[in-house]
C-alpha cells in the first residue's frame, strides 16, 4: 500500500508538471536564440518592432482605466476626433475638419469618411455621444470622468447624478456631424479630443461584450492604426497593423510586439542581444552609454518640487520659505543627483508645454526662482528673528530611491547654504498622499504630471479652497488671476494671466521650491525612428514609427 | 487515521479564518487605496468618499469584513479593484501556472541532485568529493538566487546565446529560472543528506545489512536512504510551498509571468481583493502541504504512528 502510494504521488507530480506547462504562448516554435545580428535583421526584414513595458496592463476598458501603461497602449488601437502629432500638436484624425464658433464655445466636428470599425462597421457620431456619456455616467464612469465634464456644456450635472443626459450639450446631427458645447472657452479642447477618454465607443459591440467588455483582444473594438492580436496582463500585447484604418497607407511598421519586463537590468540584456529595439536606463547606466548614437532623452511634463505647508507655524514665514527655496541649485541635482535625463526646474510649468504666441510657456517666462546662497542666508535669519527662535524643520519623502536621494540632497545643501539641520521622514508612497491630505506636514517633496496640454493642468491646482494637500494655500490674487484666465477668450491675455500667476505663487508667496522636471534616459536601434514620445496623457505613437 | 485527519482539516480551517482576518485587519491599515491618489487628491472629502463608496469601500470595516467571509466561505475572492472586471480567481489560476511549473521543476531537480551530492559526500567521507559537495552547499545557501540568476543571464543568454535571456515563450525560457531556483534546493538538500546519512550508516543495523552481503545500491537505497530522508521530507514542505508560489524576483529578472511578482504588485497598489486572494491561497497551500508531509511520514518510517487506532 505504501509503495502505491508513492507511486501516484510520483505519477500526479508528472502529470501537475504536463498540466502547467501549457501556459506558454502559442508561437513556441519560432526560435528564442538570442543572436544580436538574426534577430535584426529578421526584424527589418518584416518591419516589426519590439518594446516593453515594466510593469503588467491591467485592463484596456478605456472607461476605467488609469495606468499610463494602459493608455499608451489604447492609443495605438484607437482613435479620437483628433490625435496629438509628432510635436504634441491635435491634428484632425476621426474628424476631417471642426468648425468653431466666434465665442469659441460651440465645436462642430465633421467626421472623415471611409472611418471603419476592425470589424468593418462604420464610425460614426453617435459612437462619439454614447462613448462620453457612458464616460460620464455615474453607473460606468471611471476616475478621469471629470476631462469630460468639466468641459461639456451640463455635464457636471449629469455626472453627479443630478442632471439628464438631454442636457448635456453633445449633438448628433447626423452620422458625420458632431456638435459640442462648451462652459468656457477652452483653448486646448482639441488635445483633449486626442485623449483616451473622449475615444468613441461602438454601442452594439459594448453591450454585446458586457462585464467582458476590454479584457481580451477580441472583447475590444478597434479603429486606431493598430489593432491588438495577443493581450495577456502579465506577458504583453502584440499590435498589428489595421486593414481597416483610414490612414492605413501612412503607417510603415506591421507589427509591434510590447512585452512586460519588470526587471531594469533584464531588458538591457535583451536589448543588448537583440530582442527589443528600445530601452529605458537607469541612471547608473547612464554613464556608460551616454556617447552612444542610440542614447537620447526625454522630459515629461511631470514637475517635481517642494511643497511648503502654510498650515503649519514654523513654515508660515515668507522669509523662512523664500530662504528655503533660494538655498539649493537644482542642477546640481540635475547633473550629479538624477542623472537620467530630468531637467532642473526653476519654474512649475514645464518645458514643452503650450504659451504664448507659438512659444512655449517656459520659453516666454524664463526662469523664475533664481537659487542664490548669500541671499537665502540673509533672507533665514530675518525669518528667525522674525519667529524668534530657528525652526525645527522636517521635509517628507516617498521612499523610492530617486526621492530620498533628493532629500538628501536638500539636506545637505540646507546645511551648507543655511547651516540648519532638517530632518527628513520617508513613507511609502501612498503614505506620503496621506500624510499630505491629513496635514501631517511642513515641506514634503511632491509632484504633478500633467493631464493636458496647457499650464491650467497646473495653476487650477492651488486655487481656493484652500486645501492641507496644497499646503493650504489661499491668495486672492492668485484666485482672480487663474479664475479670470478661466473665462479669457484671447489666447495671449490668458497666457499672461498664467505667467503672472506662476510667478505670484513661486516668487511672491513661495509657496513651492521647484525642483526638476522628470525624464528618462534610453537607449534605441538606429534602424528605428519616429516613435513618438508624447511628454502627457497617453505617451507613446507608433503610427508614425519606421523601421528601415 | 481518519479521525487524525478530520481533525487537522478542521485545524487548517481555523487557521485559515485567523490568517484571512489578521490580513484583512492590516492590509487595511495600509495607508492610501486601489486607486490613483495623486488624481483624487483635489476632490473634496465627500467626493472622494462617493468614489470610494462605488467599489463599497465606505463601508465600516467590520461590514466589509462580514461581506468578504461571507463571499470567501462560496470561495469566491471578489473581484479585483486593478485588474478592473476580473475575478482574483481568475487571475490566480492564470498566473500559478508558470510559477507551479518552474517550483516542480526547481525542486525535482534540486531534489535529485541534492540526493546525489548529498549520498555521495557520505559514502566518501572526507574526501575531495566530500568537500566539493560542502562548497557547493556553503555557496548555494550564501549566494542570493538573484544574483546567481543575474550571471545565468549575462552568460548562457547574452555572451553565450544558448537559452533565452528572458521572455516566457517556449520551454527553454522555464530553464534558467529553474535552475536559478534549484540552488538553495540543492544547498539544503545535500547538506541533510549528507548529515543524516552519516548518522544513519553508523547505525548496528548498517553493519548487519553488510554483515548479511547486501550490495551497496541495495544497502543505500532499502536501508540507508529510507531512513535518511525523515528530516528531508521536512524541510521540502516548506520549500516546495515557497518555490511552487512564486519568487518575485527570479520572476522578474527573467520575465516570467508567475505569481510571485503579482503578490508584490497588488500590495505595491493596495488591490485589496488581490492581496486578500493569494494570502488565502498561499496559506491554504502551505498547511495542506504540512499535512501532506505529516502523512509522509508514515509511509516512510513505519514506526511513526499518526493516530493511536492501532494500539
Amino acid at each position: 500500500m505504501n509503495k502505491r502510494f508513492v507511486k501516484s504521488l510520483t505519477l500526479l507530480l508528472v502529470l501537475g508538471l504536463f498540466l502547467t506547462g501549457c501556459n506558454f504562448s502559442g508561437n513556441s516554435s519560432e526560435k528564442t536564440e538570442g543572436n544580436a545580428t538574426d534577430a535584426s535583421s529578421e526584424k527589418s526584414g518584416d518591419k516589426t518592432i519590439s518594446l516593453s513595458v515594466e510593469n503588467d496592463i491591467p485592463d484596456l476598458n478605456q472607461v476605467t482605466t488609469t495606468d499610463s501603461i494602459s493608455f499608451s497602449i489604447l492609443n495605438n488601437v484607437m482613435e479620437g476626433l483628433y490625435r496629438l502629432d509628432k510635436d504634441n500638436k491635435p491634428e484632425p484624425a476621426m474628424a476631417k475638419d471642426v468648425d468653431i464658433s466666434e465665442d469659441k464655445l460651440t465645436y462642430t466636428f465633421t467626421l472623415r469618411d471611409g472611418i471603419k470599425w476592425s470589424n468593418g462597421d462604420p464610425v460614426t457620431a453617435e459612437d462619439f455621444k454614447y462613448s462620453w456619456l457612458r464616460a460620464m455616467h455615474p453607473d460606468t464612469a471611471g476616475a478621469y470622468y471629470n476631462i469630460l465634464s468639466d468641459y461639456i456644456k451640463g455635464a457636471a450635472a449629469f455626472a453627479d447624478g443630478t442632471g439628464k443626459a438631454e442636457d448635456v450639450a453633445i449633438e448628433v446631427k447626423d452620422d458625420k456631424t458632431l456638435v459640442v458645447e462648451l462652459e468656457k472657452p477652452t483653448p486646448y479642447f482639441l488635445g483633449l479630443t486626442a485623449f483616451v477618454t473622449y475615444f468613441p465607443l461602438n454601442k452594439k459591440f459594448v453591450e454585446e461584450q458586457g462585464d467582458n467588455f476590454g479584457l481580451a483582444k477580441d472583447a475590444i473594438l478597434y479603429n486606431g492604426p493598430y489593432v491588438l492580436t495577443d493581450y495577456d496582463q502579465a506577458k504583453g500585447v502584440t499590435f498589428e497593423k489595421n486593414k481597416e484604418y483610414w490612414d492605413n497607407d501612412n503607417v510603415d511598421v506591421e507589427k509591434i510586439d510590447l512585452k512586460v519586463i519588470k526587471e531594469q537590468g533584464t531588458a538591457l540584456n535583451l536589448y543588448e542581444a537583440g530582442e527589443l529595439d528600445r530601452v529605458n536606463l537607469a541612471s547608473s547606466d547612464v554613464n556608460e552609454y551616454k556617447d552612444s548614437p542610440e542614447f537620447g532623452t526625454n522630459v515629461n511634463f511631470r514637475s517635481y518640487y517642494i511643497q511648503f505647508n502654510l498650515g503649519n507655524e514654523s513654515i508660515n514665514n515668507d522669509n523662512i520659505r523664500k530662504a528655503l527655496q533660494l538655498a539649493y541649485d537644482p542642477k546640481v541635482l540635475e547633473e550629479v543627483i538624477l542623472n537620467n535625463g530630468s531637467e532642473a526646474a526653476y519654474g512649475l510649468i514645464a518645458p514643452g508645454m503650450t504659451g504664448p504666441n507659438d512659444q512655449s510657456f517656459r520659453e516666454a517666462q524664463g526662469p523664475v526662482i533664481k537659487p542664490d546662497a548669500a541671499k537665502a542666508k540673509e533672507l533665514w535669519e530675518k525669518g528667525v528673528e522674525e519667529l524668534g527662535k530657528a525652526p525645527e524643520l522636517e521635509l517628507l519623502t516617498a521612499d523610492d530611491s530617486v526621492s530620498k536621494d533628493t532629500g538628501t540632497f536638500l539636506q545637505s545643501e540646507y546645511k551648507k547654504n543655511l547651516g540648519i539641520e532638517i530632518s527628513l521622514v520617508t513613507k511609502p508612497y501612498s503614505g506620503r498622499l496621506q500624510a499630505m491630505r491629513d496635514d501631517k506636514f511642513q515641506m514634503v517633496v511632491s509632484a504633478w504630471g500633467a493631464d493636458y496640454n496647457d499650464p491650467m493642468t497646473y495653476m487650477n491646482l492651488w486655487v481656493t479652497p484652500e486645501r492641507a494637500f496644497r499646503g493650504h494655500y489661499a491668495s486672492d490674487k492668485y484666485d482672480a488671476l487663474v479664475n479670470g484666465a478661466r473665462d479669457e477668450a484671447d489666447e495671449t491675455k490668458r497666457m499672461e494671466m498664467f505667467m503672472e500667476a506662476e510667478r505670484v505663487m513661486l516668487e511672491e508667496d513661495a509657496i513651492l521650491g521647484p525642483l526638476y522636471y522628470q525624464g528618462m534616459a534610453y537607449l534605441q536601434k538606429e534602424n528605428v525612428k519616429n516613435l513618438v514620445f508624447h511628454p502627457y496623457g497617453a505617451s507613446w505613437d507608433y503610427k508614425y514609427a519606421t523601421v528601415e | 487515521m481518519k479521525k487524525y485527519v478530520s481533525i487537522r482539516l478542521f485545524n487548517i480551517i481555523v487557521t485559515l479564518l485567523i490568517i484571512a482576518t489578521a490580513t484583512f485587519f492590516l492590509m487595511k491599515q495600509l495607508p492610501g487605496s486601489p486607486f490613483n491618489e495623486e488624481k483624487l487628491a483635489d476632490l473634496s472629502e465627500e467626493a472622494r468618499q462617493e468614489f470610494y463608496a462605488k467599489y463599497g469601500l465606505d463601508e465600516p470595516l467590520l461590514t466589509q469584513y462580514g461581506i468578504y467571509l461571507q463571499k470567501l466561505m462560496t470561495g469566491d475572492l471578489g473581484e479585483s479593484f486593478y485588474y478592473k472586471g476580473q475575478s482574483v480567481n481568475g487571475i490566480i489560476s492564470d498566473r500559478i501556472g508558470p510559477s507551479a511549473l518552474l517550483g516542480t521543476q526547481a525542486v525535482l531537480l534540486g531534489l535529485t541532485i541534492g540526493l546525489i551530492l548529498g549520498v555521495i559526500a557520505a559514502f566518501r567521507h572526507n574526501s575531495i568529493w566530500d568537500f566539493t559537495t560542502m562548497l557547493v552547499a556553503v555557496l548555494g545557501v550564501s549566494i542570493p538566487n538573484f544574483v546567481f540568476a543575474a550571471l545565468l543571464q549575462y552568460f548562457v543568454g547574452l555572451k553565450w546565446g544558448i537559452l533565452p535571456v528572458a521572455f516566457w515563450e517556449s520551454y527553454q525560457s522555464s530553464i534558467l529560472p529553474t535552475i536559478s531556483l534549484s540552488l538553495i534546493v540543492i544547498a539544503l538538500i545535500a547538506r541533510f543528506a549528507r548529515n543524516e546519512m552519516l548518522e544513519v550508516l553508523q547505525q548496528d543495523y548498517m553493519v548487519t545489512a553488510r554483515a548479511k552481503g547486501l550490495s551497496t545500491t541495495s544497502i543505500i537505497f532499502k536501508h540507508a536512504l529510507r531512513n535518511a530522508l525523515i528530516p528531508i521530507v521536512t524541510i521540502l514542505g516548506p520549500i516546495a510551498v515557497s518555490l511552487l508560489t512564486g519568487s518575485l524576483v527570479i520572476e522578474n529578472i527573467f520575465g516570467v509571468p508567475g505569481i510571485g511578482s503579482l503578490f508584490v504588485d497588488s500590495i505595491k497598489v493596495n488591490d485589496y481583493s488581490t492581496i486578500m486572494g493569494i494570502t488565502i491561497f498561499y496559506s491554504a497551500f502551505f498547511v495542506l502541504t504540512m499535512l501532506v508531509v505529516d502523512l509522509l511520514y508514515g509511509v516512510i518510517d513505519p514506526r511513526i504512528r499518526l493516530a493511536d487506532e492501532k494500539r
